[in-house]
């Protein structure tokens, strides 16, 4: 086989990575600012209506307003909308409604569960957007936390900020002078979350974006292509800062970059790093799609009144933070409920992307706790069980050192306050003479056989209980050729 | 606080934390909010109560707004009013303050197309108002500015920018004081604010551009024909009414065909109109007696609310009835034998329909006819707003006052086009 040479590995600490994600995240309610519903539809719209958008003269200092009037001349808008799905709102004939409730509430849970601050009094803004997206000519968004964070294996990252946002209509064609925009997407409400930028390494990056999502998916989020978008700002020692685009698929983050990072110290040996906008493509490599813009232009929404967050609105979230009910393939509804009223599935997942198997982890996490606690009356076996001892059970189960037969028996002396190691080290040495008993009792009952015939038949025997390498030792022990 | 400004950029010092960003207005109705504009850009409050301190950092630059833009010349003049409304004026997005625009350059700005068509002359702000806070006073302040610039020759018309929600009673009054046109006078007005880039008033105002330099010599309110950014309708003073709360296209022409459908390049005419005749010279008859009110009647209203304006000394009344111009005349609510009672005292009672489209006619139904017995005079097809603003005006005159009989004479004469006599399918459309 022709060997293939491994990737040069960057050290990102030393390259001075510092990276930071910013997810937008559609909700499930109607829409922000109207009473619509937040639908996406294929069908043909029922009416059309046709404007033009034009350059406002902003706050002072700011350049040759003629001039980029000039620019922006005659360009034509059509937006495509439904008498059943849209209103005058999202046409921009009727001011905005009142905050949707249901939406600020998902946002104050989602800022809670990132242990982030809410303003207690904030203000929804106006964010100047002149390509055609929005009817208004600008975005409403409004900022709802700052300074939370979320754990992950290489420590802390911040959340800078927690947003609560309209979305845009959507392109649907784009020729000469005229654009299409269909309102069906207008105004449903987003969620921003942008993390500061304390992101050390890509596998960092994709965790951050895992455990968000994990938090996300808890609340009423919209599900499926399109309806979470995921962007990352990075920069390295002498580089510029780039925002890479469009990320559908979390898998292709750390790919991303990786292949981005070294394409910046490729431009820093030419000098040549800028600022811009990427958009990634399913490869994980990008291109180019704009100059990084300045800071967005923010007025207030003068349509509506100040947003105050009072704590009975919290406390009402943090009640209603009832999580969706998900499927697991492997066990039936019933127990998936259970898990979320014992709040046991958080740990149930920890457990699962160590080794999945529902069933066994449903029984060690609901089941037995219950048994040996009745059984034995031993109270609060909660911190006798807690998930690194768990976790560790189930490694020991993927390694094969224990089977699932033994784990009651385990539990129930860990309970009695013996120690997991110290069962494991003593279970082993037995386990291990029956194991070696059984090959030579399979290499005298069927002699000639070839070393792999062996190894199948014994992994059969012992399936789970032991790796493959503890096998292969003692087999080369006892196997002659 | 001590020199301490919206615009500075400040920290908000707080027992256990602090915050840095510019300092705001607050709000009017949120005097005990401070409002500080992050570096992100968005704005967050507090509780003026909860700050320990304010800490100045850096006092606002005071940028003196220089704009050096040739307004282009050697186009057609025209003069331009300005009394408020959304129309008109620019929010400061550093303090949250609004205030009107006052120059030809700040215009030229905001609305540069304007200028393709008309040169700017003169700016005239007598007052800025939100609409509901007008009354007859300032409909003749306007209407004397308007009326010494129709009889400059170096103007060829004028527009004026008004708040909507009573621009059509202004318009109606400038239709009545300001008698033998001779050039367009043209109402405009904005729906969306003028700082978003979908603002209405951009394409209002090229139409209103337009239309001021055209040879329709009448007092016109000029807007949004749809919700279509493309032409706007021309409509006749006093048949304009607002009959949508936010649409771009509020106004309709009532019981009339629009006098023209206008584009930001060409007009075209869609019905009768004086012509433009700048040999004539604009007479001002801008009297006004206010001692008049519009009443609106519904069911089981009770009809002692007219003793107040009879114990105050009211002239004359327009109630406005319902369908083809009724009020109720059983014995215990009976409007009608209160009614009665005005007239024969000598007030004015005039009745409009509140079905807005439409003529009143008081012989169909046996009240209608009593309640013209009784001595109301029934307006035609004339709007409920228009027929307040006119029976001030024909009140105003002391040489008509004097006659009842000239008084209902005046009423039912078509000053400015109030009334419609042919009323044909095509006008009731919205």
């Amino acid at each position: 086989m022709e060997s293939i040479q491994e990737p040069q590995e960057i050290d990102y600490e030393k390259i001075g990575l510092k990276c930071g994600l910013e997810i937008h995240q559609q909700l499930d309610t109607k829409k922000l600012f109207c009473n619509c519903p937040s639908i996406l539809r294929k069908d043909e719209a029922d009416y059309k209506i046709k404007r033009k958008l034009h350059l406002v003269a902003g706050e002072s200092g700011e350049v040759d307003v003629a001039a980029k009037y000039e620019a922006s001349l005659d360009k034509e808008f059509i937006y495509e909308a439904y008498k059943d799905t849209n209103c005058l709102v999202e046409l921009d004939e009727e001011p905005p409604h009142e905050i949707n409730k249901e939406a600020l509430e998902i946002a104050l849970q989602i800022s809670l569960m990132l242990n982030a601050k809410i303003l207690p009094i904030t203000q929804i803004m106006r964010k100047t957007v002149v390509d055609g997206s929005n009817t208004s000519g600008f975005q409403r968004t409004v900022l709802i936390a700052q300074d939370g964070f979320v754990e992950t294996s290489f420590g802390k990252v911040g959340i800078a900020t927690i947003c609560l946002e309209e979305d845009s209509a959507r392109i649907i064609s784009k020729e000469g002078n005229v654009a299409v925009y269909r309102l069906d997407r207008l105004g449903i409400p987003l969620v921003e979350i942008a993390t500061k930028a304390e992101i050390k390494n890509p596998s960092q990056a994709k965790e951050t974006a895992l455990k968000i999502g994990e938090i996300l998916r808890k609340c009423k989020v919209k599900r499926g292509i399109g309806t979470i978008r995921q962007d990352i700002n990075l920069s390295i020692k002498g580089s510029s800062r780039i925002e890479l685009k469009g990320f559908q698929d979390i898998r292709n983050i750390e790919k991303a970059i990786e292949i981005e990072v070294k394409r910046q110290l490729d431009l820093i040996k030419k000098n040549q790093s800028a600022p811009e906008v990427r958009k990634v493509l399913a490869d994980g490599t990008s291109e180019f799609l704009r100059p990084l813009p300045g800071p967005s232009r923010m007025y207030p929404e003068t349509d509506l009144p100040l947003l105050k967050i009072s704590r009975d609105i919290i406390n009402k979230s943090k009640k209603n933070l009832k999580p969706k009910e998900e499927k697991i393939e492997g066990l039936n509804q019933e127990m998936v409920s259970l898990l979320f009223k014992e709040k046991k599935f958080e740990d149930f997942k920890e457990l699962s992307k160590i080794f999945y198997n529902p069933k066994l982890i449903f029984k060690m996490l609901l089941i037995y706790p219950k048994e040996i606690s009745s059984r034995k009356k031993i109270k609060n076996l909660e911190k006798k069980f807690s998930l690194d001892v768990l976790s560790s059970i189930i490694e020991n189960i993927k390694k094969g050192v224990i089977s699932e037969g033994q784990i009651k028996n385990i539990l129930e002396k860990i309970a009695e306050g013996e120690d997991l190691n110290l069962i494991i080290k003593k279970s082993k040495p037995e386990e291990i003479e029956n194991l070696e008993e059984e090959i030579i009792k399979i290499i005298k009952q069927k002699p000639g056989l070839s070393f792999n015939a062996y190894m199948g038949l014994i992994m059969k025997k012992f399936e789970g209980k032991f790796s493959g390498k503890e096998i292969s030792d003692l087999l080369k022990k006892h196997f002659k050729t | 606080m001590k020199n301490i400004n919206p615009g500075d950029f400040v920290e908000l010092i707080f027992p256990n934390k602090s915050y840095k960003g510019i300092l705001l207005e607050s709000p009017k109705d949120e005097k005990g909010v401070i409002l500080l504009k992050l570096d992100s850009g968005y704005n967050i409050g507090f509780k003026k109560k909860d700050i320990s301190e304010i800490r100045l950092i850096k006092k606002a630059e005071k940028k003196e707004e220089k704009i050096e833009i040739k307004i282009p010349q050697e186009k057609p003049k025209i003069a331009m009013i300005i009394t408020g409304g959304t129309i008109a004026s620019k929010l400061d997005t550093k303090t949250g303050a609004v205030s009107p625009l006052t120059k030809p350059e700040e215009f030229f700005k905001f609305y540069p197309k304007i200028f393709d068509k008309v040169s700017l002359e003169k700016i005239i702000v007598p007052f800025t108002k939100a609409s509901e806070d007008m009354d007859f006073k300032d409909w003749k302040k306007i209407a004397k500015i308007t009326y010494n610039l129709l009889n400059n020759k170096e103007i060829k018309g004028v527009i004026i920018t008004h708040g909507t929600d009573t621009l059509h009673y202004t318009a109606s009054a400038l239709s009545f004081f300001l008698q033998n046109l001779n050039k367009p006078v043209i109402l405009t007005y904005s729906q969306r604010s003028i700082d978003r880039a979908s603002s209405d008033a951009n394409l209002n105002l090229q139409c209103s551009a337009l239309a001021s330099i055209s040879d329709i010599a009448e007092v016109l309110l000029v807007g949004h024909a749809t919700m279509n950014d493309d032409f706007c309708f021309a409509i006749l003073g006093t048949k304009a009414r607002k009959l949508h709360t936010s649409r771009r296209d509020a106004f309709k022409s009532v019981n009339r065909k629009p006098i023209a459908k206008i584009w930001p390049d060409k007009i075209e005419i869609l019905s009768e109109h004086k012509l433009r005749n700048e040999k004539n010279k604009v007479k001002l008859d801008a009297k006004f007696n206010n001692k008049v009110a519009l009443i609106k009647f519904y069911p089981g209203q009770n009809p002692d609310i007219l003793e107040f304006y009879h114990k105050n000394k009211y002239e004359g009344l327009v109630i406005e009835a319902t369908g083809l111009g009724h009020v109720s005349s059983l014995s215990k609510n009976s409007f009608l034998k209160k009614i009665k009672k005005l007239t024969k005292d000598g007030i004015i009672v005039c009745v409009t329909s509140q079905c807005i489209y439409g003529r009143v006619d008081p012989y169909v139904y046996s009240n209608g006819r009593e309640l013209e017995k009784a001595g109301a005079i029934f307006l035609e097809d004339m709007l409920s707003e228009t027929a307040f603003v006119k029976l001030g005006w024909i009140l105003g005159h002391k040489e008509w006052k004097k006659n009842k009989q000239i008084i209902k004479q005046k009423m039912l004469t078509n000053f400015a086009g109030e009334i419609n006599e042919r009323l044909d399918e095509q006008f009731h459309s919205l």
